[in-house]
């Protein structure tokens, strides 16, 4: 069995990441920019996770039962938000929201 | 460490009272206001809502300044307690700007929002520990983004809300992953432990990558260029009341928690942006934030034709000025940048309350629309006077001796020499920029005679105008007595 070292979840977690980001970047659909969000936080989370394993102290894993809790809001708090705007607008994509201009 | 829960409960109490006015305006709508009229619920939530932030800016006070609390997880010093009580200040007139102008349903749910929107910003205020801080951020965050949709019947709203959220978002998980990086590298989520092991261990590229990635996320909280482009979408979108409290008190609450941060926390990385011995740091990028802030929010609020989109470019200008109080604060304390931050808060509050009753009354959002104010409604054209032109910096008003310090401040951290001594030059020289855009409102108000058709009196409700007047009178106070402000950080 070969033993993943710190290294090895530091690049995934930062792999998770980038990959979250861009598709925040480049993706038109609300819904799926929502998902690559929580795609970043669940990145930052195993990076968390794993130091806390490999630093030996307690704090990082207590970090991740917080953050947790605040996605679980965070989702709560977004539907809302693509629910209200697509009962007014009729479309979750994001380059037909352009109403606010001068 | 053993957990004092009486001293603990003591420094806190402040937020206790603002989580049980929030239960008690949920509930006493939910019980006796259900069968009342709007107006009438409307006033009741305000009251009571009005009563906890009162409470606790007595109560937090009264605590004062004490030094660490919790071993070191929260820090009340003079900047905490003085942040504290600003944002509580500002979300009380938030309120009772609402109670005289909005049109919204829900009155509970909104007044119970913006109480935890202020339980989240005071706890940002005195949040030292990584993971106290995340969580206050969160949740001042995540109450701000209901706040900016909370507008059902206008598809704008909605629309901002979005796009704080998405950008909100994205910071936030910026912040996180640098958050964790700056653990994984020092083993520890305290402030000083972080501040001591960066100092033993010296640099390294992880730390440069935790850095950027902090610093993106104080970028967008801070409204600064290149992350501002939420700014003027979100300023326009959201009720006029909630983009008062996105504009004043969060700006505030996030300048004290990233210069809690940076300067205690990550001081070793600092760098240095004198030109003989020039080091990279974070001191350089947010040098480049705040140059960039500086032409993007003087330049871009030239070409605005609707008030609130000016208002979000000045709010950029100014978050130039206010990064230059950041680094400023190195040497000359946090001093000048809460004074700059707290009385730019007051005048955006003030200026976006001008905004809320001219809507509430049907004027339109468009500068033009002001013409003929000084006939319509002289209390309005005179607060909008003195808002403008304290956010423009004209003595003898706050806004003047705030910028005046930032930039001595700034002058005297490294001297002409260096990029900051440039940048204090560069920024004064875009305050005569700025002084065309803000004169070019003020001509509509007080110069341009009301248009044909719409040259009626505008009524101010009471409330809102004794906001108004508060707001304005602080602002003449506060620029002639600065001392009664600052006195606190001596």
């Amino acid at each position: 069995m070969i033993h993943a070292g710190l290294n090895t979840y530091v690049t995934l977690s930062a792999l998770l990441f980038v990959i979250g980001f861009f598709g925040v970047l480049l993706r038109k659909n609300t819904l799926v920019i929502f998902m690559s969000l929580e795609l970043m936080l669940v990145a930052s989370t195993l990076a968390l996770v794993a130091f806390s394993r490999f630093n030996g102290t307690l704090d990082g894993n207590v970090f991740v039962f917080f953050i947790l809790t605040i996605a679980a809001a965070e989702v709560a708090v977004g539907l809302a938000i693509i629910v209200a705007l697509f009962r007014m607008r009729r479309t979750v994509q994001v380059d037909e929201l352009n109403a606010l201009k001068h | 460490m053993t957990t004092n829960y009486p001293e603990l409960f003591c420094a806190f109490a402040g937020e206790a009272s603002l989580v049980l006015g929030m239960l008690v305006v949920l509930g006493y709508d939910l019980t006796v206001g259900r069968k009342r009229s709007p107006t009438e619920r409307w006033q009741a939530s305000c009251i009571l809502g009005g009563a906890a932030l009162f409470s606790a800016l007595v109560v937090g006070l009264r605590v004062g300044v004490v030094g660490p609390v919790l071993g070191g997880e929260f820090m009340l010093d003079a900047l905490g307690v003085g942040t504290r009580a600003a944002v509580l200040v500002l979300a009380g007139l938030t309120l009772m700007l609402t109670a005289g102008t909005a049109r919204l349903r829900n009155p509970a749910e909104f007044v119970a929002i913006v109480l935890l929107a202020a339980t989240g910003f005071s706890l940002m205020a005195v949040a030292q520990q990584l993971l106290v801080a995340f969580l206050a951020l969160e949740l001042a965050s995540l109450s701000l983004y209901v706040l900016a949709g909370f507008d059902k019947t206008r598809p704008e709203s909605a629309e901002a809300a979005l796009k704080y959220f998405l950008f909100g978002g994205m910071s936030a998980a910026f912040l996180l992953f640098g958050f964790s990086l700056l653990y994984g590298l020092t083993g520890s989520i305290d402030t000083s432990a972080i501040a001591a092991a960066l100092a033993a261990q010296g640099s390294s590229p992880l730390l440069s990558v935790a850095l950027v990635m902090v610093l993106v996320a104080f970028g967008f909280k801070a409204a600064a260029a290149p992350f501002h482009l939420w700014a003027p979408d979100v300023y326009q979108g959201a009720p006029a009341t909630s983009a008062a409290l996105i504009a004043s008190a969060s700006k505030l609450a996030g300048l004290t928690f990233f210069v809690r941060l940076l300067w205690p926390g990550l001081g070793y990385a600092t760098g240095d942006v004198a030109l003989r011995h020039f080091s990279p740091g974070w001191l350089a990028v947010v040098a480049l934030l705040s140059a960039a802030s500086l032409l993007v929010g003087n330049f871009g609020a030239l070409a605005q034709s609707n008030l609130r989109r000016l208002l979000a470019y000045s709010a950029i200008a100014h978050a130039g000025a206010l990064l230059l109080g950041v680094m400023a604060a190195g040497t000359a304390g946090p001093a000048p940048l809460y004074f700059y931050a707290a009385t730019y808060g007051l005048a955006t509050v003030g200026a976006f309350g001008v905004v809320a009753v001219l809507e509430a009354a049907g004027v339109g959002p468009q500068i033009a629309d002001l013409a003929g104010l000084y006939r319509r409604s002289p209390l309005l054209a005179g607060c909008l006077f003195i808002f403008i032109l304290s956010l423009a910096g004209i003595p003898p008003l706050a806004g003047f001796f705030g910028k005046f310090a930032v930039f001595a401040a700034a002058l005297n951290f490294g001297g002409l020499a260096s990029v900051t001594g440039w940048l204090a030059f560069a920024a004064i020289f875009l305050s005569a920029v700025a002084l065309y855009y803000y004169l070019r409102v003020l001509k509509q108000a007080l110069v341009a005679p009301p248009a044909p058709g719409a040259d009626g009196r505008i009524a101010v409700p009471g409330a809102a105008a004794l906001a108004l007047l508060l707001a304005a009178l602080l602002l003449v106070v506060l620029g002639v007595f600065p001392s009664l402000l600052l006195q606190i950080f001596s």
